[in-house]
Protein backbone atom coordinates (compact mmCIF):
# COMPACT_ATOMS: atom_id res chain seq x y z
CA UNK A 1 0.00 0.00 0.00
CA UNK A 2 2.51 2.73 1.08
CA UNK A 3 5.04 3.93 -1.54
CA UNK A 4 7.00 6.24 1.25
CA UNK A 5 10.27 6.98 1.03
CA UNK A 6 10.41 10.43 3.07
CA UNK A 7 11.17 9.45 6.53
CA UNK A 8 15.17 10.42 6.17
CA UNK A 9 14.22 13.66 5.41
CA UNK A 10 13.91 15.86 8.08
CA UNK A 11 12.45 19.51 5.96
CA UNK A 12 9.17 16.89 4.92
CA UNK A 13 6.92 17.35 7.79
CA UNK A 14 3.99 15.82 6.24
CA UNK A 15 1.89 13.36 7.57
CA UNK A 16 1.23 10.13 5.94
CA UNK A 17 -2.69 10.50 5.48
CA UNK A 18 -1.84 14.31 4.01
CA UNK A 19 0.22 12.88 0.82
CA UNK A 20 -3.52 12.79 -1.15
CA UNK A 21 -3.41 16.81 -0.81
CA UNK A 22 -0.10 16.45 -2.69
CA UNK A 23 -1.24 14.96 -5.82
CA UNK A 24 -2.96 17.23 -8.79
CA UNK A 25 -6.35 17.26 -7.52
CA UNK A 26 -9.21 17.12 -9.91
CA UNK A 27 -13.36 18.26 -9.66
CA UNK A 28 -14.22 15.69 -11.99
CA UNK A 29 -15.48 12.70 -9.68
CA UNK A 30 -17.37 15.59 -7.71
CA UNK A 31 -19.37 15.38 -10.78
CA UNK A 32 -19.29 12.05 -11.70
CA UNK A 33 -20.74 11.77 -8.21
CA UNK A 34 -23.37 14.67 -8.75
CA UNK A 35 -24.50 12.91 -11.48
CA UNK A 36 -24.93 9.70 -10.10
CA UNK A 37 -27.25 11.74 -7.30
CA UNK A 38 -29.27 13.11 -9.51
CA UNK A 39 -29.85 9.67 -11.57
CA UNK A 40 -30.40 7.93 -8.29
CA UNK A 41 -33.24 10.39 -7.27
CA UNK A 42 -34.92 10.07 -10.28
CA UNK A 43 -34.93 6.34 -9.20
CA UNK A 44 -35.92 6.44 -6.30
CA UNK A 45 -38.73 9.20 -7.28
CA UNK A 46 -39.69 6.66 -10.38
CA UNK A 47 -40.20 3.43 -8.10
CA UNK A 48 -41.89 5.39 -5.31
CA UNK A 49 -44.57 6.80 -7.40
CA UNK A 50 -44.95 3.00 -8.55
CA UNK A 51 -45.75 2.67 -4.50
CA UNK A 52 -44.42 -1.01 -4.83
CA UNK A 53 -46.27 -2.69 -1.38
CA UNK A 54 -43.67 -5.04 0.33
CA UNK A 55 -40.88 -3.69 -1.84
CA UNK A 56 -41.46 -0.18 -1.42
CA UNK A 57 -39.44 0.65 1.66
CA UNK A 58 -36.14 -1.76 0.72
CA UNK A 59 -35.97 -0.22 -2.58
CA UNK A 60 -35.95 3.20 -1.37
CA UNK A 61 -33.71 2.53 1.12
CA UNK A 62 -31.25 0.48 -0.58
CA UNK A 63 -31.16 3.60 -2.84
CA UNK A 64 -30.94 5.85 0.03
CA UNK A 65 -28.03 4.09 0.73
CA UNK A 66 -26.73 3.91 -2.48
CA UNK A 67 -26.16 7.67 -2.53
CA UNK A 68 -25.03 8.21 0.95
CA UNK A 69 -22.46 6.27 0.28
CA UNK A 70 -21.11 8.15 -2.34
CA UNK A 71 -21.58 11.26 -0.59
CA UNK A 72 -19.55 10.22 2.35
CA UNK A 73 -16.75 8.34 0.08
CA UNK A 74 -16.44 11.28 -2.55
CA UNK A 75 -18.27 14.79 -1.06
CA UNK A 76 -16.98 14.00 2.82
CA UNK A 77 -13.32 12.45 1.26
CA UNK A 78 -13.93 9.41 3.65
CA UNK A 79 -12.17 7.35 0.98
CA UNK A 80 -8.96 8.87 1.57
CA UNK A 81 -9.52 9.57 5.13
CA UNK A 82 -6.83 8.10 7.75
CA UNK A 83 -8.55 4.83 9.71
CA UNK A 84 -9.40 6.28 12.94
CA UNK A 85 -12.18 8.55 10.50
CA UNK A 86 -13.83 6.08 9.32
CA UNK A 87 -13.47 3.88 12.12
CA UNK A 88 -15.84 6.94 14.14
CA UNK A 89 -18.33 7.15 11.34
CA UNK A 90 -19.09 2.97 11.35
CA UNK A 91 -19.30 3.33 14.59
CA UNK A 92 -22.01 5.29 14.54
CA UNK A 93 -23.84 3.24 11.96
CA UNK A 94 -23.70 0.11 13.66
CA UNK A 95 -25.41 1.65 16.99
CA UNK A 96 -28.02 3.49 14.96
CA UNK A 97 -28.18 -0.30 12.93
CA UNK A 98 -29.03 -1.35 17.15
CA UNK A 99 -31.13 1.29 17.67
CA UNK A 100 -33.64 0.77 14.83
CA UNK A 101 -33.66 -3.27 15.14
CA UNK A 102 -34.38 -3.83 18.86
CA UNK A 103 -37.04 -1.10 18.64
CA UNK A 104 -38.34 -2.37 15.71
CA UNK A 105 -38.17 -6.16 16.68
CA UNK A 106 -40.03 -5.16 20.30
CA UNK A 107 -42.60 -3.35 18.44
CA UNK A 108 -43.45 -6.07 16.13
CA UNK A 109 -43.67 -9.00 18.55
CA UNK A 110 -46.47 -6.65 20.94
CA UNK A 111 -49.79 -8.05 21.70
CA UNK A 112 -52.79 -5.95 20.92
CA UNK A 113 -53.10 -4.45 24.60
CA UNK A 114 -49.72 -2.85 23.68
CA UNK A 115 -50.59 -1.38 20.55
CA UNK A 116 -51.74 2.45 20.49
CA UNK A 117 -55.35 3.08 20.27
CA UNK A 118 -56.67 2.91 16.61
CA UNK A 119 -53.93 1.24 15.31
CA UNK A 120 -54.66 -1.88 12.92
CA UNK A 121 -53.84 -4.79 14.06
CA UNK A 122 -53.23 -8.57 13.14
CA UNK A 123 -55.64 -9.49 9.83
CA UNK A 124 -56.53 -5.47 9.71
CA UNK A 125 -53.31 -5.07 8.84
CA UNK A 126 -52.72 -3.82 5.22
CA UNK A 127 -53.15 -7.00 2.98
CA UNK A 128 -51.44 -8.10 -0.12
CA UNK A 129 -52.87 -6.41 -2.56
CA UNK A 130 -55.47 -8.18 -5.34
CA UNK A 131 -56.22 -10.62 -2.73
CA UNK A 132 -59.36 -10.41 -0.13
CA UNK A 133 -59.03 -11.86 3.30
CA UNK A 134 -60.70 -15.20 2.42
CA UNK A 135 -58.36 -15.92 -0.38
CA UNK A 136 -55.17 -15.36 1.74
CA UNK A 137 -52.93 -18.31 1.94
CA UNK A 138 -53.00 -19.52 5.78
CA UNK B 1 8.79 29.49 15.21
CA UNK B 2 7.22 26.26 13.95
CA UNK B 3 9.37 25.28 10.49
CA UNK B 4 5.57 23.97 9.22
CA UNK B 5 3.96 27.62 9.89
CA UNK B 6 6.71 29.54 7.66
CA UNK B 7 4.20 30.48 4.54
CA UNK B 8 0.70 30.30 6.47
CA UNK B 9 -1.42 33.20 8.13
CA UNK B 10 -0.56 33.69 11.59
CA UNK B 11 -2.97 32.03 14.42
CA UNK B 12 -3.44 28.59 12.07
CA UNK B 13 -0.76 25.96 13.64
CA UNK B 14 -1.98 25.49 16.99
CA UNK B 15 1.57 25.52 19.31
CA UNK B 16 0.46 22.18 20.89
CA UNK B 17 0.78 20.56 18.18
CA UNK B 18 4.13 19.30 16.37
CA UNK B 19 3.08 19.48 12.66
CA UNK B 20 0.06 21.14 10.72
CA UNK B 21 -0.83 17.35 9.27
CA UNK B 22 -1.37 16.53 12.62
CA UNK B 23 -3.29 19.32 13.76
CA UNK B 24 -5.88 18.94 10.44
CA UNK B 25 -5.45 15.02 11.49
CA UNK B 26 -6.82 15.89 14.83
CA UNK B 27 -9.50 18.76 13.65
CA UNK B 28 -11.20 16.06 10.89
CA UNK B 29 -11.49 13.37 14.09
CA UNK B 30 -13.22 15.99 16.15
CA UNK B 31 -15.17 16.87 13.26
CA UNK B 32 -16.46 13.26 12.32
CA UNK B 33 -16.79 12.58 16.35
CA UNK B 34 -19.07 15.50 16.34
CA UNK B 35 -21.06 14.37 12.86
CA UNK B 36 -21.50 10.33 14.55
CA UNK B 37 -23.73 12.21 17.68
CA UNK B 38 -25.64 13.86 14.70
CA UNK B 39 -25.98 11.23 13.14
CA UNK B 40 -27.33 9.47 16.63
CA UNK B 41 -29.42 12.32 17.18
CA UNK B 42 -31.54 12.17 13.82
CA UNK B 43 -31.29 8.20 14.59
CA UNK B 44 -33.72 8.67 17.45
CA UNK B 45 -35.97 10.44 14.81
CA UNK B 46 -35.58 7.95 12.34
CA UNK B 47 -36.33 5.18 15.07
CA UNK B 48 -39.31 7.15 16.17
CA UNK B 49 -40.62 7.19 12.43
CA UNK B 50 -40.14 3.47 12.14
CA UNK B 51 -42.31 2.39 15.23
CA UNK B 52 -45.05 4.70 14.22
CA UNK B 53 -45.23 4.17 10.36
CA UNK B 54 -44.96 0.24 11.62
CA UNK B 55 -47.59 0.87 13.83
CA UNK B 56 -50.02 2.88 11.38
CA UNK B 57 -49.08 1.67 7.80
CA UNK B 58 -52.16 2.91 6.19
CA UNK B 59 -52.28 6.67 7.55
CA UNK B 60 -48.45 7.25 6.48
CA UNK B 61 -48.98 6.07 3.17
CA UNK B 62 -51.92 8.27 3.10
CA UNK B 63 -50.64 11.33 4.09
CA UNK B 64 -47.94 10.94 2.43
CA UNK B 65 -49.61 11.08 -0.69
CA UNK B 66 -50.84 14.86 0.96
CA UNK B 67 -47.61 15.69 0.84
CA UNK B 68 -46.03 17.81 -2.50
CA UNK B 69 -43.81 15.48 -4.01
CA UNK B 70 -42.99 17.79 -6.27
CA UNK B 71 -41.53 20.50 -4.11
CA UNK B 72 -40.08 17.47 -1.83
CA UNK B 73 -38.05 16.36 -5.21
CA UNK B 74 -37.28 20.15 -6.40
CA UNK B 75 -35.80 20.54 -2.86
CA UNK B 76 -33.73 16.96 -3.19
CA UNK B 77 -32.51 18.35 -6.62
CA UNK B 78 -31.28 21.73 -4.67
CA UNK B 79 -29.69 19.98 -1.70
CA UNK B 80 -27.70 17.57 -3.77
CA UNK B 81 -26.37 20.30 -6.02
CA UNK B 82 -25.48 22.61 -2.94
CA UNK B 83 -23.57 19.84 -1.58
CA UNK B 84 -21.97 19.52 -5.50
CA UNK B 85 -20.79 23.44 -4.84
CA UNK B 86 -19.41 23.23 -1.38
CA UNK B 87 -17.51 20.05 -2.84
CA UNK B 88 -16.07 22.28 -5.42
CA UNK B 89 -15.55 25.17 -3.15
CA UNK B 90 -12.84 22.80 -1.07
CA UNK B 91 -11.42 21.83 -4.79
CA UNK B 92 -10.51 25.53 -5.32
CA UNK B 93 -9.87 26.28 -2.34
CA UNK B 94 -6.93 23.56 -1.97
CA UNK B 95 -5.86 24.54 -5.78
CA UNK B 96 -5.61 28.13 -4.64
CA UNK B 97 -8.28 29.57 -6.67
CA UNK B 98 -9.94 32.14 -4.08
CA UNK B 99 -12.23 33.71 -5.84
CA UNK B 100 -13.95 30.36 -7.19
CA UNK B 101 -14.05 28.74 -4.00
CA UNK B 102 -16.26 32.23 -2.34
CA UNK B 103 -18.78 31.89 -5.33
CA UNK B 104 -19.21 28.39 -4.60
CA UNK B 105 -20.01 29.58 -0.94
CA UNK B 106 -22.46 31.90 -2.26
CA UNK B 107 -23.55 29.83 -4.37
CA UNK B 108 -24.31 27.18 -1.69
CA UNK B 109 -25.57 29.70 0.08
CA UNK B 110 -28.36 30.69 -2.29
CA UNK B 111 -29.24 26.78 -3.00
CA UNK B 112 -29.73 26.69 1.01
CA UNK B 113 -31.78 29.84 1.22
CA UNK B 114 -34.09 28.10 -2.00
CA UNK B 115 -34.62 24.88 0.27
CA UNK B 116 -35.43 26.81 3.17
CA UNK B 117 -38.12 28.79 0.83
CA UNK B 118 -39.74 25.96 -0.67
CA UNK B 119 -39.72 24.73 3.03
CA UNK B 120 -41.56 27.77 4.35
CA UNK B 121 -44.27 27.24 1.19
CA UNK B 122 -45.06 23.85 2.42
CA UNK B 123 -45.18 24.72 5.37
CA UNK B 124 -47.55 27.65 4.89
CA UNK B 125 -50.11 25.50 2.90
CA UNK B 126 -50.07 22.20 6.31
CA UNK B 127 -50.97 25.34 8.58
CA UNK B 128 -53.63 26.29 6.00
CA UNK B 129 -55.08 23.29 5.56
CA UNK B 130 -54.20 22.80 9.20
CA UNK B 131 -52.49 19.27 8.85
CA UNK B 132 -50.86 19.51 12.16
CA UNK B 133 -48.80 17.63 14.78
CA UNK B 134 -50.97 15.93 17.80
CA UNK B 135 -53.86 17.76 18.57
CA UNK B 136 -53.88 20.58 16.64
CA UNK B 137 -54.50 18.39 13.44
CA UNK B 138 -57.65 18.79 11.59
CA UNK B 139 -57.09 18.01 7.88
CA UNK B 140 -59.88 17.29 6.04
CA UNK B 141 -58.93 15.49 3.38
CA UNK B 142 -56.92 12.00 5.82
CA UNK B 143 -59.53 11.24 8.76
CA UNK B 144 -57.48 7.84 10.03
CA UNK B 145 -55.98 6.83 13.24
CA UNK B 146 -52.15 7.52 13.10
CA UNK B 147 -52.79 10.66 10.39
CA UNK B 148 -51.86 13.21 13.00
CA UNK B 149 -49.04 11.01 14.48
CA UNK B 150 -47.42 11.26 10.80
CA UNK B 151 -47.36 14.96 10.39
CA UNK B 152 -45.67 14.75 14.37
CA UNK B 153 -43.14 12.71 13.23
CA UNK B 154 -42.54 15.10 9.52
CA UNK B 155 -42.66 18.34 11.68
CA UNK B 156 -40.22 17.23 14.16
CA UNK B 157 -37.61 15.20 11.31
CA UNK B 158 -37.89 18.27 8.67
CA UNK B 159 -38.00 20.54 11.35
CA UNK B 160 -34.95 19.45 13.07
CA UNK B 161 -33.43 19.18 9.42
CA UNK B 162 -34.26 22.52 9.23
CA UNK B 163 -32.51 24.11 12.20
CA UNK B 164 -29.60 21.50 10.90
CA UNK B 165 -29.66 23.83 7.09
CA UNK B 166 -29.82 27.10 9.27
CA UNK B 167 -26.57 26.36 11.22
CA UNK B 168 -24.83 25.37 8.08
CA UNK B 169 -25.53 28.57 6.51
CA UNK B 170 -24.08 30.15 9.27
CA UNK B 171 -21.07 28.15 9.20
CA UNK B 172 -20.69 28.65 5.84
CA UNK B 173 -21.22 32.59 5.80
CA UNK B 174 -18.52 32.08 8.54
CA UNK B 175 -16.51 30.11 6.16
CA UNK B 176 -17.18 32.46 3.25
CA UNK B 177 -15.99 35.36 5.52
CA UNK B 178 -12.69 33.96 5.84
CA UNK B 179 -12.20 32.90 2.48
CA UNK B 180 -12.48 36.40 1.19
CA UNK B 181 -9.87 37.23 3.98
CA UNK B 182 -7.42 34.54 1.75
CA UNK B 183 -7.30 32.31 4.74
CA UNK B 184 -7.34 28.92 2.90
CA UNK B 185 -4.80 27.72 0.51
CA UNK B 186 -3.64 24.78 -0.60
CA UNK B 187 -1.23 24.97 2.66
CA UNK B 188 -4.34 25.28 4.74
CA UNK B 189 -7.91 24.65 4.42
CA UNK B 190 -8.66 22.20 7.09
CA UNK B 191 -11.08 24.59 8.34
CA UNK B 192 -13.36 25.17 5.14
CA UNK B 193 -13.27 21.28 4.60
CA UNK B 194 -14.57 20.72 8.26
CA UNK B 195 -17.37 23.52 7.32
CA UNK B 196 -18.32 21.57 4.20
CA UNK B 197 -18.41 18.01 5.89
CA UNK B 198 -21.24 19.50 8.33
CA UNK B 199 -23.39 20.85 5.21
CA UNK B 200 -22.76 17.05 3.59
CA UNK B 201 -24.53 15.33 6.54
CA UNK B 202 -27.45 18.02 6.21
CA UNK B 203 -27.80 16.53 2.62
CA UNK B 204 -27.23 12.74 3.76
CA UNK B 205 -30.29 13.26 6.26
CA UNK B 206 -32.20 14.76 3.39
CA UNK B 207 -31.50 11.85 1.36
CA UNK B 208 -33.00 9.23 3.86
CA UNK B 209 -35.99 12.10 4.70
CA UNK B 210 -37.40 12.04 1.51
CA UNK B 211 -38.12 8.85 0.48
CA UNK B 212 -39.22 7.90 3.73
CA UNK B 213 -41.62 11.01 4.21
CA UNK B 214 -42.84 12.02 0.29
CA UNK B 215 -42.52 8.45 -1.28
CA UNK B 216 -44.71 5.56 0.94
Amino acid sequence: MSESGTSGRPTQALHPDDRHDQRAHSALPYFAVWIALLFFTALTYLTGKQHLGTWALAIALIIACTKSTLVALIFMHLKDSSGTTRLVFVTSLIFVAVLLFFTVSDVATRFRPATPAGAPFGTERSQPEGLLEHELPE
Amino acid sequence: MHPDAAGLPPGILGHHFSSLARQNEAMRLGMWLFLATEVLLFAGLFTGYAVYRFQFPEAFAECSRHLELTLGTVNTLVLITSSLTVALAIHYARTDRRRAAAICLVITLLFALTFLGIKAVEYAAHFHERSLPGKYYAYEAVKIPGAAMFFSVYFLMTGLHGVHVIAGMSVLSWILRRTLQGRYSSQYYTGLELGGLYWHLVDLVWIFLYPLLYLI
